[in-house]
């Protein structure tokens, strides 16, 4: 029988020669990511708004993993810079297998006390940046083997969360693009999110909003009983980019403690 | 190596019913691959003996249990012969399952029966692994269940809403389970290219089939194996209750 129907991969989950670009991987889950993806073998461009940052997970990264790394400071709102990364990653690498459209940003603001001009930026950093960075990336994924697009989605774009009203619809939109663009992408490139949860990613939660006490009623109200590590989300990516993936696309992969169902910021009663 | 241990299973005790071929014997053969021992389950004895000695020859630990997974007192022999053979368990897969389309007008029986294979089976094998799971320090259960659990179509009554049914079985079960340290997950696969489905498969449906497929090829075994290695290692250990689809992003159904 020339097809062997048992036949496994030898390492289904390296991505030994892969060259991934990581939008905010200055930050928690992004560096995380980086950190990860290097240790199954990849390349790694890390994109951030703050170039210190970056480039101290490309530093991090690189020593601990004895990969290649890049570090660069990109305004994703901003399409010129958006084409200086992809340029940058090019010239860098030479190729481009992997996007993590992973930048994103909110906080607590009351339902009716958001302005037009402030969902729009929502918008434009949350969702557009994405949609620009893929189309900016499509044909060069396009040219590789196991190509793919994976985007950091978040349990508030899945669930009524008007506490979060700008980041929360920008999430939603942004998980319904990622279908869109799985439809439309195939074969040669794949497209998924993970629909993360709460996730411990340090002062960035306290900055959007929460408080400690909320934090452990949110982490209380989990299946498992915890919030995320940011390593949790780091393995998903690494199994939604691998050949282990390769028949997947178009999902929304949940990595939430299986707690989604209580995303909203907790009350205290 | 250090890079692949977040998606290794050493030391772990793997269960997997309908395991004597086509994804349940790629999810038995990538799990001993990554390091359980695993007993493998199959309705028939020959199969659940053959699919084990190609593990064990391959350098892998595993037991064949013969098991009809629509019989309780066969379901209690399974967990029986794998505690004695490796000592404890830590994963689940609920594997077995079957049917297809039924007309309308099938008898109560038929109809019964889709959800005596693909959900009692299910609950109950869960119900007696989860104490041995929970011994053994935490774990995983994983229902294999199919995209039929969502699409609609005409004569798909029994098989589907079992399908679905196990499904949603597998979020509910996850709350049980998850202050017990088990992790409930399952994979609902598109057409995968098993015995099962060539049986039915002609070149006209695998065409129509494909033209739903953005990844434009039906899946392998392998593709349900390595989401099953995924949900079941380390590397998932925050993730529960989901039903994760592995259909090349479409759908593919026979009519």
């Amino acid at each position: 029988m020339a097809h062997d129907p048992y036949q496994i991969l030898t390492h289904p989950f390296s991505l030994e020669g892969y060259a991934v670009v990581i939008t905010g991987a200055g930050g928690a889950i992004g560096g995380a990511t980086a950190h990860v993806l290097a240790q199954a073998g990849a390349n790694v461009v890390v994109s951030d708004l703050n170039l210190e940052n970056a480039e101290k997970v490309a530093a991090t990264v690189q020593k601990a993993t004895g990969r290649e790394t890049l570090a660069i400071r990109t305004d994703v709102t901003s399409e010129t810079e958006q084409q200086a990364l992809v340029d940058a990653a090019l010239k860098k690498f030479g190729k481009i297998t992997a996007l993590i459209n992973n930048v994103g940003w909110g906080e607590y603001t009351p339902l009716w006390d958001v302005t037009v001009d402030y969902m729009m930026k929502s918008y434009l950093l949350n969702t557009v940046s994405a949609y620009n960075l893929s189309k900016l990336c499509m044909p060069h994924l396009r040219k590789q083997e196991n190509a793919s697009i994976t985007i950091s989605g978040s349990a508030v774009g899945t669930s009524p969360s008007p506490e979060f009203i700008s980041y929360s619809n920008a999430k939603a939109a942004l998980l319904h693009m990622s279908k869109s663009i799985a439809a439309m992408s195939g074969p040669e490139v794949r497209c998924n999110a993970i629909v993360i949860g709460s996730v411990d990613n340090g002062e960035a939660t306290l900055n959007a909003g929460y408080d400690p006490e909320m934090l452990k009623r949110l982490a209380d109200s989990f299946v498992l009983k915890r919030r995320g590590a940011p390593f949790d989300i780091a393995y998903a990516f690494n199994y939604l980019l691998s050949p282990a993936a390769a028949w997947v696309t178009g999902i929304h992969l949940h990595v939430d403690g299986g707690g989604s169902y209580k995303s909203k910021m907790p009350t205290s009663d | 190596m250090q890079a692949l241990k977040p998606f290794a299973l050493d030391g772990q005790v793997a269960i997997v019913t309908g395991a004597g071929a086509g994804i349940g014997r790629a999810i038995a053969e990538l799990f001993a691959q990554a390091g359980a021992a695993v007993a493998v389950s199959d309705l028939k004895k020959d199969t659940a003996d053959e699919a084990a000695a190609a593990i064990t020859a391959a350098g892998g630990s595993a037991i064949g249990v013969a098991c009809d997974v629509t019989s309780a007192e066969a379901r209690q022999a399974l967990v029986d012969a794998a505690l004695a053979a490796f000592g404890k368990v830590t994963i689940l897969v609920n594997n077995a399952g079957g049917g297809g389309p039924k007309p309308f007008d099938m008898p109560l029986d038929t109809f019964a029966w889709a959800y005596e294979l693909n959900v009692f089976s299910v609950f109950h094998l869960t119900q007696l692994c989860a104490p041995h799971i929970q011994k053994a320090g935490g774990g995983a259960v994983l229902n294999i269940t199919s995209m039929a659990g969502e699409n609609k179509n005409q004569r798909m009554a029994s098989y589907a809403s079992s399908k679905a049914a196990e499904n949603h079985l597998t979020r509910n079960i996850a709350f049980d389970l998850g202050p017990k340290g088990i992790r409930v997950n399952a994979i609902a696969p598109g057409a995968i290219k098993t015995a099962a489905l060539a049986s039915v498969l002609t070149p006209e449906i695998e065409k129509a089939m494909l033209k739903h497929t953005p990844l434009c090829r039906l899946g392998e075994g392998r593709d349900i194996a390595n989401a099953a290695l995924f949900l079941c290692s380390p590397a998932a250990s925050w993730v529960s209750g989901q039903v994760l689809t592995v259909s090349g992003g479409g759908v593919q159904e026979l009519d």
